[in-house]
């Protein structure tokens, strides 16, 4: 294949400085088509590539080649490659062709579920991830992929890397929709609910003009998140909330907001009741664990509730008040929270008294200083983007346009004190 | 034509004539529109020159004292080089109503220098007070200039070349407050064009003044800093002097060091930051509250507004 062997020489020679790359991006965009066409005989071109340097040739021709249907033999051997391009490519190349980096990316994940082994595309999805953005703050395609990875092979701290990062462009709302569900699963994983609060919210409240199946999903999911880690759930919805899904999601999610209603009353043993009635619901949407949760955690809303009325209480009066079956499992009910650090307590095990204390923060350390300075520097940014993003919206044509409509006819000045006539 | 004065009388002049004369100026010149820009865009034309008002002032005479308490407004007529007579009669008598003490001591005008043209309205008030007074405010703006920019001119008759004329001389003046001027000259002074509370300002002038000072001393510091270093590389000879002043500020601190200054120390400062968070806090939610409307209006088609909201 003269012209192929050509286009080989070409990425050879012209992959050195950024102009030559530039140069060889346009003219592997004209051999579209050849690559197409080729996409089988292709596999052997890559052996004389190198894809530290040229990065961009051996994109083109790698995504041809996975894109052509593949044995499950051939399967494991494709991982392999584009795992070890991935960890080499130079990445200012690969963003010249994002979208050809993104589909083999996506073929990659594909085999990796193929060959059920999600484990091995953890590490090359994070570089591949991380090669792709330019900016931390960017939200990427590979970003729901990446977490759905994680997910399934359990490296829940891996995803949690990513989630640190703070998000302020989005290319796709699915992506988004997804990266916060998959999100908020791993931080439910991790147990770090308040996290997986704040994503699901996301999900919950993000703009949507339809419906979609993932904010049902998240919803349910928030309900259930609200319930263990605040102890109460408000129905409204803030008001940056779509209407669409403020008039959709409640009906998808009827059970979910039955079980609100009966934890609200606080009897465990009512909640365990409509749990046990509602079992194949919970089951059928994977939510079973969480609602256990949820159970559990009412024990956790009860003792709190304990400490703002008594000093001290005995371990047998917790468990009577609190419908343990003992003193035993209240004392390891109370010391877990004690280390969780949702109560300040002291147990005495001599008489089994436990006492309540206040929070021992005095707020008076250099820490805590730390801690507000750099609180109040992320609030800072926060409100100058918030500004400028506030400026942006005012200079938004249809935002004129539906401001003009909607303003008042009449000015202030304009108001007759004496009308000249009535309209009843 | 200005040369100090030798009638002996002293002027007592009030803040308010001042406020009064400097606002109708301000109001005369913004409302003033400005003139057409020639086509050929004639680089030698000078800017217009700045119009000058006119008014009258009204104060009371005890003995050697003239004490100028208040102003009017006059109109000048550009075509008989006069003030609107009959106007000035009107605003007389009215104030007359309400001040029985006040007359009619002379008239004001705004302007670099007294001018030709000006002693004939001086004249044309002789009827009124045998020696009125000219108050002559020069609105250009001098940042070298101290003082205000007032002038105070009587008229005394000289004989020049002959001709005995009536000439503008300069007359010393005193500024006199009464309790409610020096309260509000006050207030406008620390006035700050951006918000108009005067809690807030205060605060905020309290702070800058805080901060500047505290960059003063940083600076002088660093100063010191810079040249003790010199010293200690071997640029600069040794002053024995010298180092045994700054030696004698370091082993003067630090001021207080002890655990309760520390513990009260750290707590203020905590709850400084916690307040300063709080504001931070309810600012960033505005903003958010308003942002969050603004793409309400703009993106989501079922969103109802309020409905119009009711006349006042």
């Amino acid at each position: 294949m003269n012209s192929v062997a050509t286009l080989v020489a070409q990425i050879q020679g012209l992959s050195g400085s950024t102009s030559d790359v530039n140069q060889l991006h346009t003219i592997l965009k004209q051999f579209e088509d050849l690559f197409k066409s080729e996409s089988t005989r292709l596999a052997p071109l890559l052996t004389e590539l190198n894809p530290s340097i040229h990065s961009l040739g051996y994109l083109y021709i790698l995504e041809a080649c996975s894109s052509a249907p593949i044995s499950k033999e051939q399967a494991s051997e494709l991982v392999l490659s584009v795992a070890r391009f991935i960890d080499l490519s130079a990445a200012e190349q690969i963003r010249l062709a994002p979208d050809k980096f993104i589909s083999v990316c996506k073929r990659f994940k594909d085999q990796i579920m193929l060959l059920e082994d999600p484990m091995r595309g953890v590490a090359p999805m994070l570089t591949a991830l991380r090669k792709l953005q330019y900016s931390s703050v960017q939200l990427t395609t590979l970003h729901p992929d990446f977490l759905l990875l994680c997910l399934l092979a359990k490296c829940y701290k891996t995803g949690l890397s990513i989630l640190e990062d703070d998000i302020f462009e989005v290319d796709q709302p699915r992506d988004f929709f997804l990266y916060c569900y998959y999100g908020g699963m791993i931080c439910i994983g991790q147990k770090k609910f308040s996290k997986a609060l704040e994503l699901l919210h996301n999900v919950v409240t993000a703009p949507m003009s339809v419906l979609n199946a993932i904010a049902i999903e998240a919803y349910k999911k928030y309900i259930l998140v609200s319930l263990i880690h605040l102890g109460q759930f408000s129905i409204s919805f803030p008001k940056y909330t779509s209407s669409v899904a403020q008039r959709n999601l409640k009906n998808f999610s009827q059970p979910y907001l039955e079980l609100v209603n009966s934890y609200c009353t606080g009897k465990i043993s009512e909640l365990e009741s409509f749990v046990q009635a509602n079992n194949e619901k919970f089951e059928s949407d994977k939510n079973l664990g969480l609602v256990k949760q949820v159970v559990s955690s009412m024990y956790k809303r009860n003792i709190q509730r304990l400490t703002q009325t008594y000093l001290t209480l005995s371990l047998q009066d917790i468990a009577h008040t609190v419908q343990l079956n003992s003193a035993k499992e209240a004392e390891m009910h109370v010391l877990q929270m004690i280390q969780d650090g949702e109560i300040y307590a002291t147990i005495n095990q001599k008489d089994g008294m436990v006492r309540f204390l206040e929070d021992p923060e005095q707020y008076k350390t250099c820490e805590m200083i730390e801690r507000i300075d750099s609180s109040i520097q992320r609030m800072m940014v926060l409100s100058r983007k918030l500004t400028d993003m506030g400026e942006q919206l005012s200079c938004d044509p249809l935002y004129l346009g539906k401001v003009g409509r909607e303003r008042q006819r009449f000015d202030f000045d304009d108001f007759d004190t004496v009308p000249s006539k009535f309209t009843i | 034509m200005a040369s100090s004065s030798s009638s002996g009388l002293t002027f007592k002049l009030h803040p308010l004539v001042i406020l009064n004369i400097s606002d109708h100026y301000t109001r005369i010149k913004a409302q003033s529109q400005p003139p057409p820009t020639t086509s050929a865009a004639n680089d030698a034309v000078s800017p217009p020159p700045p119009p000058r008002v006119f008014g009258c002032v009204i104060g009371v005479q005890r003995g050697r004292t003239v004490e100028i308490f208040n102003s009017f407004e006059l109109l000048y007529d550009p075509s008989t080089h006069t003030l609107d007579r009959a106007f000035l009669e009107k605003k007389q008598e009215l104030y007359k109503k309400v001040f029985p003490h006040f007359y009619v001591l002379g008239w004001y005008s705004t302007g670099s220098d007294a001018q030709e043209s000006d002693m004939h309205i001086h004249k044309a008030l002789m009827d009124i007070n045998e020696s009125p007074v000219y108050v002559l405010l020069n609105p250009s703006i001098n940042h070298a200039q101290k003082d205000l920019p007032i002038t105070i001119y009587e008229s005394e008759l000289h004989v020049i070349d002959g001709i005995p004329q009536l000439i503008f001389v300069q007359s010393s003046y005193i500024i006199e407050t009464v309790e409610a001027e020096r309260i509000s000259v006050d207030h406008v002074a620390h006035l700050k064009p951006s918000d108009g509370g005067s809690a807030a300002t205060q605060l905020a002038a309290h702070l800058t003044g805080i901060h500047s000072a505290i960059k003063m001393l940083n600076s002088r510091i660093r100063v010191l800093h810079h040249y003790l270093l010199a010293m200690q590389k071997g640029d600069l000879p040794c002053q024995n002097s010298l180092l045994r002043q700054v030696s004698s500020l370091l082993r003067r601190l630090p001021a207080i060091e002890s655990e309760k200054f520390q513990d009260d120390f750290l707590m203020e400062y905590n709850d400084t930051l916690l307040i300063t968070y709080l504001a931070m806090f309810t600012n960033c939610s505005s903003t958010m509250n308003e942002m969050v409307d603004k793409f309400n209006t703009a993106y989501d088609r079922h969103s109802r507004r309020g409905g119009r909201s009711a006349f006042i």
